[in-house]
């Protein structure tokens, strides 16, 4: 059974703190129920155990390859994609018309999350249910037709395609180009690099997504439309054919090796078709809608990852006997102690569960936002979409960047057996570090947070945010034991508005450098702040819990409250040394000029 | 074909055992539950049985409400519909008697059931059953086929297995590998929630079993591996601190 994520933790979450039944009163998701919610990750967790898990070290050690334009993928994961496909995983969330049984987008994160920490080598799935989600919602009735039931069966598989050798982060920059024919498809010819699952034979087919400029189109970002390019397309007669879609290149990448990453060559015989998706030119706000449930999906993974390097460093250290308590070193004829005794060792431990279940509560929290800003209509879902909109990034960039430390964390636990071959945690640091890169590093989620996210409408997304955590405290304060933690998040959030209207000014001048030059300070400080937010929450649910059960004792919820404590006095201090330097009028970085870096 | 699956509503294997109430109570508090691993076995042939033959399989699971989510999972796994006898199930002559009890208001073709629940393993429920009705049993079933009338199956003996054929109806208790385990789909689960589960009070049973206290076996020792080659440190150590030579 599973020794990668805790169940236990995972149905507080869901049940204890999201009250993740409550969904079901809506409509749109009355056929669910928590039976159903169970069953699902139950189903989850089989597959992760039987199809995923025991293959994490094998799928890493036997990489794609590219042979004569073909590439083999590992045998096991055709026999994963297959199970899921029939399983009705992939679009779980799909509306019922499109062949999906309406799943919250709450479960089905946690689903992600299961399947992640199992084995975040295969990562095949989110594309497909990403690129079969951008087709059902702007795609012609044809296409969806066409493509999703083969993309939801798992046989066919589907990418984003947006990278181009000079247009990585710069999107405005693509030059695929789309040229229109006369019965209506485009004749496409390009580059794309990094494309995730972009060419493999587990698969009947692959569909991609993808950006480019019809012929004509204006420059910049304004002139970039999506398209469905299929490897293979469907001919007139029923039959299909090759779609000049050419694996050109792989990428040997440090981690992530389940999945290629494939550099592909379009219209290079003249001969590639793709099919436009919704109307000409509006390419990036549909590919954004995927991009933003992809970006909480990479947040996913750096939590899932560093859930899994949690739970193997503390089974490690619990038996791993080595030296004598600090207050014992004279009694040498004494048996070594379990590492796990070690206060080091605790911190240790205990910094990467804090990272790990506050990362997984913030990432809940934006899924349960996405599943009512779907069902709700008027000022409460706009409501709802801005503050998802605002802690998108964040949920990225959290999880990803404190989950590399996080697993550096638990490979120091090891020592030097961390760094070898014998233990998981050497592929899982390797396999992480992608994660503050994919979809926006986390220097364009800083500036996309402070930048655009903290002054839409002028600052109601965090207007909303701040009365979402007032809540929080006002509930905390209810109880004793939580008192000083609310009184301290209080004042964290003061020292977020404090930064925020001392940059503003910069922006208001037109000096965007200045006022963004250390947008992943902000980030950083901002991210700490929000998952002290949702450790707060973790800690209500849980004295909730305890004051329920009375004299029967549960260790889960002291571990809980333990741990949010932990957070508090390990982590949220580092908030002030961040303001410190955000607030400081030495602006080093501005006026280095690039002579002096050496 | 009309085929009773019995489940037993069983602790995770992983999750952690105490006690409560002066050890006189299990602590459900935090613990999953699962459906028995040797049920799940039953189930799943019985789904593949079905399939083949037609028929119904019904399953039934003597327990209280807490029960309802595997009961629930077995009918998004492919069981048509569900029975749950409404009472806490004392031991093994208890549960036995009431599984009888159902099993003798309609007439199924085949009862199947794991080989023994994991959590109290007592493995003589299925046995019992036969008793109780008459028919036979047999246990521990490997491989089970239906031709027509006749089960033909291949149980595990000492050193080997034994393929048997005996005419249904019969009571079979099932291990690994009759199939493999099978995981609800989401159109299973959805339908799961239209399916009927039947809630029936339990028959009275005389002599049951009175529970005194439970106890946790002692903690296993530390492991320590001592290099080939050094034997006699080995024996040194059996004798001194294991004290066992």
């Amino acid at each position: 059974m599973a020794t990668y994520f805790s169940r236990r933790n995972l149905d507080f979450l869901l049940y204890e703190v999201f009250h993740a039944t409550e969904l079901t009163k809506y409509p749109y998701f009355e056929a669910h129920d928590r039976e159903t919610f169970d069953m699902v990750l139950d189903s989850a967790t089989h597959i992760a155990d039987t199809l995923m898990y025991p293959y994490y070290r094998d799928v890493d050690r036997n990489q794609p390859e590219l042979k004569a334009g073909k590439v083999t993928v590992h045998p096991k994961i055709k026999e994963f994609l297959t199970a899921v496909g029939d399983a009705g995983l992939i679009g779980a969330s799909f509306p019922f018309e499109q062949g999906g049984q309406q799943l919250p987008e709450l479960i089905g994160s946690c689903m992600g999350f299961i399947k992640m920490a199992a084995n975040n080598g295969m990562m095949y799935i989110g594309l497909t249910s990403g690129a079969a989600n951008l087709i059902t919602t702007f795609g012609s009735e044809n296409l969806i037709s066409t493509y999703v039931p083969h993309l939801l069966s798992g046989k066919w598989q589907g990418t984003m395609a947006l990278t181009e050798p000079q247009a990585g982060s710069s999107l405005s920059d693509i030059t695929t180009s789309a040229e229109p024919l006369e019965n209506g498809s485009y004749l496409i010819k390009g580059q794309k690099v990094f494309i995730s699952a972009g060419d493999h034979d587990a698969v009947d087919n692959v569909v991609h997504l993808m950006l480019a400029r019809i012929k004509g189109a204006p420059k910049g970002t304004k002139g970039i439309s999506l398209f469905v390019v299929p490897k293979s397309r469907l001919t007139d007669d029923g039959t299909f054919v090759d779609n000049d879609v050419a694996s050109t290149g792989i990428y040997h990448k440090l981690g992530q090796r389940g999945t290629p990453a494939m550099h592909l060559t379009m219209g290079e015989e003249d001969n590639c078709y793709g099919w436009l998706v919704g109307e000409p030119n509006r390419g990036l706000n549909y590919m954004f809608q995927m991009m933003n449930e992809a970006r909480i999906g990479v947040g996913m993974t750096g939590a899932a990852i560093a859930s899994a390097a949690y739970y193997a460093s503390l089974e490690y250290a619990k038996e791993r006997p080595q030296s004598r308590r600090l207050n014992e070193k004279n009694l040498l004829d004494s048996p070594q102690t379990m590492i796990i005794n070690h206060p080091d060792v605790k911190r240790m431990l205990l910094f990467q569960k804090a990272v790990v279940e506050g990362s997984l509560s913030l990432l809940m929290e934006c899924a349960r936002l996405s599943d009512l800003v779907h069902v709700t209509e008027g000022e409460e879902k706009e409501n709802y979409e801005l503050l998802l909109d605002l802690l998108t990034p964040v949920a990225k960039t959290f999880p990803t960047e404190m989950g590399v430390r996080a697993v550096s964390e638990g490979l120091q636990v090891l020592g030097g057996y961390g760094f070898t071959e014998d233990f998981p945690l050497e592929q899982m640091y390797r396999d992480i570090r992608i994660t503050p890169i994919y979809e926006g590093t986390t220097g364009i989620q800083s500036q996309d947070l402070l930048g655009r996210k903290m002054t839409i409408k002028n600052g109601k997304a965090p207007r909303l945010l701040f009365a979402e955590i007032a809540k929080t405290l006002e509930e905390a304060q209810t109880y004793d034991e939580l008192k000083p933690y609310a009184e301290r998040l209080r004042k964290e959030t003061g020292r977020i508005q404090e930064v925020t209207a001392s940059l503003l000014p910069f922006a208001m001048q037109g000096n965007i450098e200045r006022f963004l030059m250390d947008a992943t300070l902000y980030m950083e400080m901002f991210g700490i702040v929000t998952v002290a937010w949702q450790w707060l929450k973790q800690g209500i649910a849980a004295k909730k819990a305890q004051l329920t059960l009375g004299d029967t004792e549960d260790a889960f919820y002291e571990s809980k409250l333990h741990t949010m404590k932990f957070y508090f006095h390990y982590e949220v201090p580092k908030t002030k040394g961040l303001a410190t330097r955000l607030l400081d009028t030495e602006v080093l970085t501005l006026e280095t000029g690039k002579e002096v870096i050496l | 074909m009309k085929i009773l699956v019995c489940i037993s509503n069983v602790p995770d294997t992983t999750a952690k055992i105490s006690f409560t109430d002066n050890d006189t109570k299990f602590n459900k508090t935090g613990v999953q539950f699962i459906i028995g691993p040797y049920d799940d076995y039953a189930l799943a042939r019985a789904v593949e049985l079905k399939e083949q033959h037609g028929g119904t399989v019904t399953v039934l699971n003597v327990g209280e409400s807490e029960s309802d989510p595997q009961l629930r999972k077995a009918l998004a796994i492919g069981a048509d519909d569900a029975i749950r006898v409404n009472t806490e199930p004392t031991d093994s002559y208890f549960v036995a008697a009431q599984i009888a009890h159902i099993a003798s208001q309609n007439s199924y073709d085949l009862i199947l059931m794991g080989r023994e629940s994991i959590d109290f393993n007592s493995g003589v429920v299925h046995g019992l059953v036969g008793e109780m009705l008459g028919i036979a049993s047999y246990s521990p079933v490997m491989k089970l086929d239906i031709t027509g009338n006749e089960a033909k199956f291949a149980r595990e003996i000492d050193g080997g297995k034994e393929h048997l054929s005996a005419a249904l109806p019969l009571v079979l208790g099932c291990q690994e590998p009759i199939a493999e385990w099978k995981i609800p789909n989401m159109r299973g689960i959805m339908t799961a929630r239209t399916k009927s589960l039947a809630v029936v009070e339990p028959v009275s049973v005389d002599d049951s079993t009175v529970l005194e206290k439970y106890a946790l076996p002692a903690p296993k020792g530390s492991c320590r591996m001592i290099p080939a080659e050094e034997a006699e440190q080995l024996i040194a150590l059996l004798k001194t601190e294991a004290k066992v030579l």
